[in-house]
């Protein structure tokens, strides 16, 4: 009987001890300084090219279903000539308190022990719930399976599936490339540096807008920047705590003199 | 089935990557492509990634590249983070090359002309027969002691491709070897040399400036070396000094480079030279150039008064007279001149100004300044052009043309009837991998490697300061039925015979590569210094992805001086064509960020991603001022027609707050009539309409030069655009601060 | 109720809707059954074939009109197992003549919420994973999304309608037993499982009836509060209300209450011998009820778009903006308030309630309004989501509007093979109205 309680308070810990499932190993974030993004796009070009994104053409992206994981947001303001236009990336934010997650009946997106929020392509049964519950927008559904027409197929990076008809899915931070970091440095037999892992959209970033890195490590740079005066984050009021860090755009207020 | 055979499918499916395993394999039987597989190469490993360095031909800046090749198979690009120009990042236009690779548009073999000249009825051929064909006209050209009408027209080449063409030219006698494409900064480079006394393009030290005034630079996106300039953005933004650098941008039409400038100064379309000349007529005046010759200056530039230009340019006086005290007082400050500015009929003067701006300013020679290159100057043969081909061709002085990755039918006017031109040529052979629309004019059809297939090498122009040079290397064995365009050549030679082949008597275009590269080795002194044998410093090359010093080499100052710059200073504003009253509007254009002359209309990737400033996909636009569309009863998405005085095209408006309402801007790159399912029958190509207007001292041909007229019509195409609003109703999306909070902060991390 | 009917007469009218059946009546079932299968079963095998692109579903706009519908039967399902226990409990004389049909209904509209739930997965195989079941890979639900507890909500409605409407048939499929001849014998015997009428038979089927009654009542209110969740939980403007659970529950009653109405109607008209048993004193009754959840559901509208104003941020505002005014479908709004709010009130007219307009055209008003609400509320709201520049409007496709229409086709023919093998109005319910005067009587 004793022996059996014990295994129950055992269990128990693990489901209730405050901070077992916080305790993360990693908590991969991104910094994204919009006052050097130029909005160029490349880090779109990016995911597409390391994530697999197929390519769904004229009439789908009508629609709205291209298949971008991130996608370069643009508001203008105001009239010619005081007009002012700001660029933002957006991609998964990787909420701390994600909604998505509440969503999925599932469990084919939760949160890691990296602090990311992952999909399970195989475990999703396409309800949506995740994709309307996100208030991001950064989800995409696989409303058919696909083609990528030959040879193009040649290109498709073997680290990361290719999904199929009727699951959701969005960007991972690049897991294939935190796990290939992490897999490299158990085989050192040391932990993940600083800048080992780069998400391909960083990695492309001509203006080096984005740093990736992970906030438990104070000495990241990521860290580092997180804690500028500069920082917010997209739509913060909603409480997701998400993962993506942004910087503020410098910029003038009020009607600029143009003329 | 066997687990044997299957093995070999498996082997033939995933051919191995081997250096020196690339060339005459094309004609081999599959079956002796398993050897690698049975013996693997070395560096396979299956489900290991190798990584090649090699180079982007996506464009002229010449960035480092990764290429990541799994057995055998090119899986994705990366810059090169070694390589002075991109440091290891890459535009999308580099990244979506793998497309160039594997697009299934590709000509996959030979193919000769069957059907009528133009109309895209090929017929397959070997190599062998295709060779021979265009030798058979070559020695029979050479036997009439006609070789000065063979005619060669490639892209902008550099390094040893150039030097192979020139060489097999001049080997068989003709002087008729010419670049065209429709991005060459000629005017830039003749500008700086009548100025500066520069034969190439310095590097503008954007990165270390603290005030940059660009006149039309779309540098973000395409102007010299987007990649470089991008990433020196972000350091004059976020510096290292914590010192953000102010951005000033001159354009009719907010670019995607001048969406980011903190002030936008829509000048008068054509006058931006004349402001540019005002504004340094203001630094003399207001005492801000210290020179001993500021009187000489003043007299100069004395018709340009920021009172008398702020009627010209509709730029304030007061306005003109700031961005003076600004430009003339911070320090450093940079003045660039881009391809909207350069793209006047007078382009060319107008760069002149720009320069004067930084002479009077003291930014040449000084870091965040103008910095010269002082390596490899490089001679345009200006007067060599895409005009003299037509004109030629039209004399019927040319019997056989060779093109080599170029597209002159799709992007020269209408009006200057290149394709008429071509016509009178009897024999055309393309080397191109595409079936473009001068490829489709060709009668034989030879395709050449792509550039991950191929040997090659660049040497940057606009470099950094110092020399950056590239080898391109093989990264993935060739995918179809092509040979490398060094190597067709040398057949070429071969075929031909007598002193064309004695002159040309390497084996294959990587020799040809690898002496020059000898060449250079025992000439250059920081080579040398290495203390390396020539093997193991190639090798150390093809590891790195090229050559450049260690340390930066020395700044060599160059000063400008009044004198004799006074014949290429503007008399007056730009003109354009077609009466303010039938056409009032003005036409600029633009390379597009995914296409940039067409080139790129072609990957899919490049059309699904959308266009940053319009976020418009699979096709293309014009944009319009809201208060002009809305005078004239025109909503977004409507198709209008737009004609200027040399013909008419339809396209989708798009309303965008960031025009002149005078102004109506498209970009270039859409509008194929062939090049693949991708790029075929997409909007229209606004350089179509415009009259044939070059730069008279460069022979650059001039893009923004016409008037416009717009009128709705109907259409059944419908533009297609990502954004939903882009009004950000006060919810914080985008969150600012003013520059002088950002300066009180405490000096960031980075 | 007329007491001058006879048991046997009761009896050979009931048992008549079943076995006595004309030409007309097969040509009407075949119609259906076809329509069901070309409207709602071929489109949907495409639809499983070519993948959810065949809809009009987009980002932002994922949920659509699989889910209106959705909810829509939801609400439908409510009505009959409601007004059925709830009258059960309060021994309300005059639901007997309806009770049966209202159950019936409820049971064939539960039917269609599960198909379209899945008709909206997107990989409808695999939806076992939502159930908590022990398996290999250990994977469990997620008993925090309230997909998993509408899994639950509508599981125990589901079993415990049918389990009512069963218990209440019992007698009655005993006492057709004895009549009936072939299958239909055979049918009835095995599923009144031994039903003698003993005493203790039929108290035991009174105390179950009286439980399940009891448990169902809050039942209603706790599912539907449940679909509610599914959207109330989320942050999306326009969904994240408080007001959600009492509003659904309200509408899915209102809208109940109508498909309950209309199908009497429909029913008496196809068999005159029900006007016997269904009355205007009937139709007096459940007019009452429309016209009060009328009320309560105009003024939580109310609420919903005050509380919106009030809140006065712009994703509030844009939300509205697009539901009243500018987006394609806004001129649905009015359409709605009109069906749900104005034409109700009509009722408070005594003559109406038992009118051609009173007993058809309100009804068909009120289901028609009921399913526009879901509408603006459900694809509507997603259109203008927090980030503008992901805005897009909702176009649903022929696949789309072609399913729910197949669906009620189907509904219709199940229907009508229902009536065919069960007695539609609760026999031995209209002999106790008939014979033993009631304690609660009129
Ligand atoms: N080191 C290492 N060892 C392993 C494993 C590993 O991962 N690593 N995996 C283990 C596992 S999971 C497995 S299943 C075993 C497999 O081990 P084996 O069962 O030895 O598998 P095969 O190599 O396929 O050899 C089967 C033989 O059957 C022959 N064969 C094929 N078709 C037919 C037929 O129709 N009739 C007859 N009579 N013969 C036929 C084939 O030619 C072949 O010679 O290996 C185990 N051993
Ligand atoms: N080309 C080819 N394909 C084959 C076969 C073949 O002969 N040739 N054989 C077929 C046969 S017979 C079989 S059985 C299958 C085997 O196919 P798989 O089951 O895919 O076998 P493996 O690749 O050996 O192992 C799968 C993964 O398990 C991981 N792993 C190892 N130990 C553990 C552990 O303790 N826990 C967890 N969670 N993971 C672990 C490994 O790292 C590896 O990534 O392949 C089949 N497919
Ligand atoms: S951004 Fe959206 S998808 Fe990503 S974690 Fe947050 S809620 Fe989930
Ligand atoms: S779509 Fe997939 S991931 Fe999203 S909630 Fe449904 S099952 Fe979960
Ligand atoms: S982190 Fe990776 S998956 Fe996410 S947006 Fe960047 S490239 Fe795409
Ligand atoms: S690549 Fe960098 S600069 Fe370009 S849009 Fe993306 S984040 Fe901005
Ligand atoms: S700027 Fe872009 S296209 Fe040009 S060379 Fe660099 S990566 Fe290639």
């Amino acid at each position: 009987m004793a022996g059996f309680l014990e295994r129950i308070t055992e269990r128990w810990k693990v489901y209730r001890e405050p901070g077992f499932f916080k305790k993360l190993d990693h908590k991969w974030t991104m910094v994204i300084d919009l006052d050097k993004c130029n909005g160029c796009g490349a880090c779109v070009l990016a995911c597409y090219a390391e994530n697999n994104l197929p390519v769904v053409g004229k009439d789908e992206c009508a629609m709205s279903r291209a298949f971008s994981w991130l996608r370069i947001e643009r508001y203008i303001d105001g009239e010619y000539p005081d007009v002012k236009v700001k660029f933002i990336p957006v991609m998964c934010q990787h909420c701390s308190k994600a909604p998505c997650e509440t969503g999925c009946p599932v469990y084919a997106t939760y949160h890691n022990q990296d602090g990311l929020n992952v999909q399970v392509y195989n475990r999703c049964v396409g309800t949506f719930t995740c994709a309307t519950y996100c208030p991001y927008d950064v989800r995409r559904f696989n409303w058919r399976s696909y083609k990528f027409e030959q040879p193009l197929d040649h290109q498709l990076n073997p680290d990361v599936t290719v999904r199929e008809m009727g699951v959701m899915e969005k960007c991972t931070f690049c897991i294939q490339r935190i796990r290939a970091a992490k897999d490299k440095a158990k085989d050192e037999g040391r932990t993940v540096q600083d800048g080992e892992v780069l998400p391909a959209c960083v990695q492309s970033c001509p203006t080096g807008a984005m740093i990736f890195g992970d906030l438990l490590d104070p000495n990241s740079k990521a860290a580092k920047l997180a804690k500028s005066p500069r920082r917010y984050r997209l739509l913060e009021e909603l409480n997701a705590d998400p993962s993506v860090i942004y910087l503020k755009r410098v910029m003038k207020e009020g009607p600029s003199k143009h003329g | 089935m066997k687990r044997r055979d299957f093995l070999k499918i498996l082997g033939v499916g995933g051919v191995g990557t081997g250096l020196g395993y690339f060339f005459g394999k094309a004609s081999k039987p599959p079956a002796a492509e398993l050897i690698p597989y049975l013996i693997p190469p070395v560096d396979v490993i299956p489900g290991v990634a190798n990584w090649y360095p090699s180079l982007c031909t996506q464009c002229s800046a010449g960035c480092g590249i990764h290429v990541r090749v799994m057995e055998g198979r090119a899986k994705k690009i990366e810059g090169n983070p070694l390589h002075p120009i991109n440091k290891g990042k890459l535009c999308a236009r580099g990244q979506a090359s793998l497309q160039v690779l594997y697009n299934p548009d590709r000509i996959k073999k030979p193919l000769k002309r069957r059907g009528d000249r133009g109309k895209g009825d090929f017929e397959e051929i070997t190599w062998e027969e295709g060779l021979s064909l265009l030798s058979k006209n070559l020695t029979a050209l050479s036997e009439k002691g006609e070789t000065e009408k063979l005619y060669f027209v490639s892209s902008q080449t550099r390094g040893s491709l150039n030097s192979i063409i020139n060489n097999f030219m001049a080997s068989y006698g003709s002087p008729n070897y010419m670049q065209y494409e429709l991005i060459q900064n000629k005017n830039l480079l003749f500008a700086n040399h009548v100025s500066m006394g520069l034969n190439n393009i310095p590097h503008y030290d954007i990165a270390n400036t603290k005030y940059l005034l660009s006149f039309g630079a779309d540098f973000g996106t395409t102007w010299l070396s987007p990649v470089n300039y991008s990433f020196a953005y972000g350091q004059m933004r976020q510096g290292e000094d914590g010192i953000r650098g102010k951005f000033v941008q001159i354009e009719p039409r907010l670019s995607l480079t001048g969406a980011n400038a903190d002030e936008w100064v829509p000048a008068k379309p054509g006058t931006e030279g004349v402001l540019a000349l005002a504004i340094a007529y203001a630094i003399v005046e207001d005492g801000y150039y210290k020179g001993s010759d500021a009187a000489s200056w003043k007299a100069l530039l004395s018709e340009y008064s920021p009172k008398d230009a702020a009627v010209v340019t509709e730029i304030a006086e007061g306005r003109i007279r700031e961005i003076a005290k600004e430009f003339g007082q911070t320090r450093p400050s940079l003045a660039i001149g881009g391809e909207n500015l350069a793209r006047y009929e007078n382009g060319m003067s107008g760069i002149v100004a720009v320069n004067i701006l930084n002479h009077l300013a003291g930014n040449i020679g000084i870091r965040g300044g103008v910095i010269p290159n002082s390596n490899g100057s490089r001679t345009i043969d200006f007067k060599n052009n895409i005009n003299a081909l037509a004109t030629a061709a039209s004399a019927s002085k040319v019997k056989t043309l060779l093109v080599y990755n170029t597209n002159p039918v799709f992007t020269t006017p209408k009006a200057m009837k290149t394709e008429e031109s071509l016509r009178n040529i009897p024999f055309i052979a393309s080397f191109s991998s595409f079936m473009d629309e001068t490829t489709a004019m060709a009668d034989l059809i030879l395709p050449a490697h792509t550039s991950l297939e191929d040997w090659g090498d660049d040497f940057a122009d606009p470099s950094v300061g110092h020399p950056v040079v590239t080898i391109m290397q093989p990264a993935v064995s060739p995918f179809f039925n092509t040979v490398g365009i060094g190597d067709i050549i040398l057949s070429l030679a071969k075929g031909i015979g007598g002193k064309v082949k004695d002159k040309m008597q390497w084996n294959d275009f990587s020799d040809y590569l690898k002496d020059a590269w000898k060449a250079n080795y025992s000439k250059d002194k920081d080579m040398l210094a290495s203390a390396l044998t020539f093997d193991e410093f190639w090798n150390q090359l093809l590891a790195r992805g090229g050559w450049w010093p260690a340390d930066q080499a020395k700044v060599k100052s160059v000063a400008v001086s009044p004198k004799g710059i006074e014949a290429h200073i503007a008399k007056a504003s730009s003109r354009f064509e077609g009466d303010e009253k039938g056409f009032p509007l003005y036409l600029t254009t633009y390379a597009h960020s995914s296409y940039l002359d067409g080139r790129g209309a072609n990957l899919p990737w490049l059309q699904e991603i959308p266009d940053p400033m319009t976020s418009v996909v699979w096709g293309n636009w014009i944009e319009l001022n809201p208060k002009t569309a809305s005078n004239m009863g025109i909503k977004e998405g409507d198709t209008v027609s737009v004609e200027s005085p040399f013909g008419k095209i339809n396209a989708h408006v798009y309303l965008y707050p960031g025009i002149r309402p005078d102004t109506v801007s498209m970009p270039i790159g859409q509008g194929h009539s062939t090049y693949g399912r991708y790029a075929k029958g997409r909007g229209s190509n606004p350089i179509d309409i415009l009259p044939f207007k070059e730069d008279p001292n460069t022979g650059e041909l001039a893009l923004n030069v016409t008037r416009v007229k717009i009128s709705r019509v109907i259409s059944s195409e419908k533009m297609v655009k990502i954004e939903g609003s882009t009004k950000e109703l006060g919810r914080n999306i985008v969150q600012t601060i003013s520059p002088d909070e950002f300066n009180k902060m405490n000096k960031e991390v980075s | 109720m007329d007491r001058t009917i006879t048991y046997k007469e009761a009896s050979e009218d009931i048992s008549g809707i079943i076995t006595k059946t004309g030409w007309k009546y097969y040509a009407v079932l075949t119609l259906m059954a076809v329509s069901a299968v070309s409207f709602l079963f071929l489109p949907w095998a495409y639809q499983i074939y070519s993948g959810q692109g065949v809809t009009g579903l987009n980002a932002p706009v994922f949920w659509g009109l699989y889910l209106v519908n959705f909810i829509y039967w939801v609400g439908i399902a409510h009505a009959g197992t409601l007004i059925s226990a709830m009258l059960y409990i309060t021994q309300t004389p005059w639901r007997r003549a309806i009770a049966r049909g209202a159950e019936t209904m409820t049971f064939f509209a539960l039917f269609l919420v599960s198909l379209f739930i899945f008709v909206h997965m997107g990989r409808p195989w695999n939806f076992y994973w939502t159930m908590p079941y022990p398996n290999q890979r250990q994977i469990w639900t997620n008993f925090t999304s309230p997909i998993t507890f509408d899994v639950f909500a509508i599981g125990t409605y589901t079993t415990s309608s049918i389990v009512f409407l069963f218990f209440g048939m019992i007698p009655d499929l005993a006492s057709l037993s004895h009549t009936a001849t072939g299958w239909r014998k055979r049918l009835y015997t095995a599923l009144s499982f031994g039903w003698r009428g003993t005493d203790r038979q039929w108290h035991l089927q009174a105390k179950a009836c009286m439980f399940f009654g009891a448990f169902i009542m809050p039942l209603v209110v706790s599912v539907h509060s449940v679909v509610s969740w599914d959207f109330a939980l989320s942050v999306v403007p326009g969904y994240a209300k408080t007001v959600f659970a009492p509003y659904f529950v309200t509408g899915a009653l209102l809208s109940g209450f109508a498909g309950v109405l209309l199908m009497l109607s429909i029913m008496r008209e196809a068999y005159p011998v029900m006007k016997k048993y269904v009355t205007a004193y009937h139709y007096d009754k459940v007019t009452i009820f429309v016209v009060v959840l009328s009320l309560i559901w105009s003024y939580l509208t109310l609420m919903e778009v005050v509380t919106g104003l009030y809140a006065n941020t712009s994703q509030e505002i844009e939300h509205l903006k697009y539901k009243l005014a500018i987006s394609p479908f806004s001129y649905l709004f009015a359409l709605m308030i009109f069906s749900n709010s104005v034409l109700p009130l009509l009722y408070i007219f005594k003559k109406l309630r038992n009118s051609f307009f009173g007993r058809f055209i309100i009804p068909v008003f009120v289901l028609i309004g009921m399913w526009l609400e879901r509408f603006l509320i459900v694809p509507n709201s997603l259109s203008r989501k927090f980030l503008p520049w992901m805005w897009h409007d909702y176009s649903p496709t022929w696949v789309e509007y072609s399913i729910p229409i197949g669906a009620l086709f189907f509904f219709i023919s199940m229907f009508m093979v229902f009536i065919k093998v069960f007695p539609i109005i609760a026999i031995f319910e209209v002999k106790e109205d008939i014979g033993i005067p009631m304690r609660k009587s009129h």
